[in-house]
């Protein structure tokens, strides 16, 4: 229970905090910006997610996780750094095909990671875990 | 590797969720291991068998 409560203030300050910075930023936006909140909409998204299923899961007399989430949380980890690896070779010859700014590939090295690792988990959590 | 698992429960009169709540894991994984999407971890198997009073060879087939 300790960690799911942990993981709802963690996501309750990341947006209270992004709010902010939405909100008294006076600037206009840039792409850079809404790559940001893509990232942090995604991580936070997927947290929120996780605790939520884990707070149903101790709702309803269950472990919070078990022998499977581990599991399933360890093959999505693994993966998704595989996956990751090309993601930025990929980001790279981008970086040398155009002329953004360095934290504008950064920032979207870091939403790909994001996105990769959710998609990954989506993929390992619908097909399960076979160890042969 | 199969298993009888859905077999068992039914003749123990057991929901998915009583099951799991009997060897303490989350129903999500007793629904896995139905459609053997995942393969337990000998402790679990153990407890599985335990549960139903009989033994692993003949709850899961190898």
């Amino acid at each position: 229970m300790k960690k799911i409560v942990i993981i709802f203030i963690v996501a309750a300050l990341v947006l209270v905090t992004t709010g902010l910075w939405f909100f008294t930023s006076r600037s206009g936006f840039k792409l850079v910006d809404l790559v940001m909140y893509g990232v942090i909409i995604v991580v936070v998204g997927f947290a929120l997610f996780v605790g939520y299923k884990r707070l149903t899961s101790v709702r309803k007399g269950e472990p919070a996780e078990d022998e499977l989430s581990k599991k399933v949380l360890k093959r999505t980890a693994a993966f998704s750094y595989y996956i990751s690896l090309y993601l930025w070779l990929a980001v790279m010859y981008v970086a040398d095909k155009t002329d953004y700014e360095t934290h504008v590939y950064i920032s979207a090295g870091i939403l790909g990671m994001a996105v990769i690792y959710a998609i990954c988990w989506l993929v390992i959590n619908f097909r399960g875990v076979r160890n042969e | 590797m199969n298993n009888r698992i859905k077999e068992y429960r039914a003749r123990h009169d057991l929901t998915q969720d009583d099951l799991a709540k009997k060897v303490n894991v989350r129903r999500e994984t007793i629904v896995f291991l139905e459609k053997n999407k995942y393969n337990p971890s000998l402790k679990l198997a153990h407890d599985i068998a335990s549960t139903f009073g009989v033994t692993i060879e003949e709850i899961f087939i190898f």
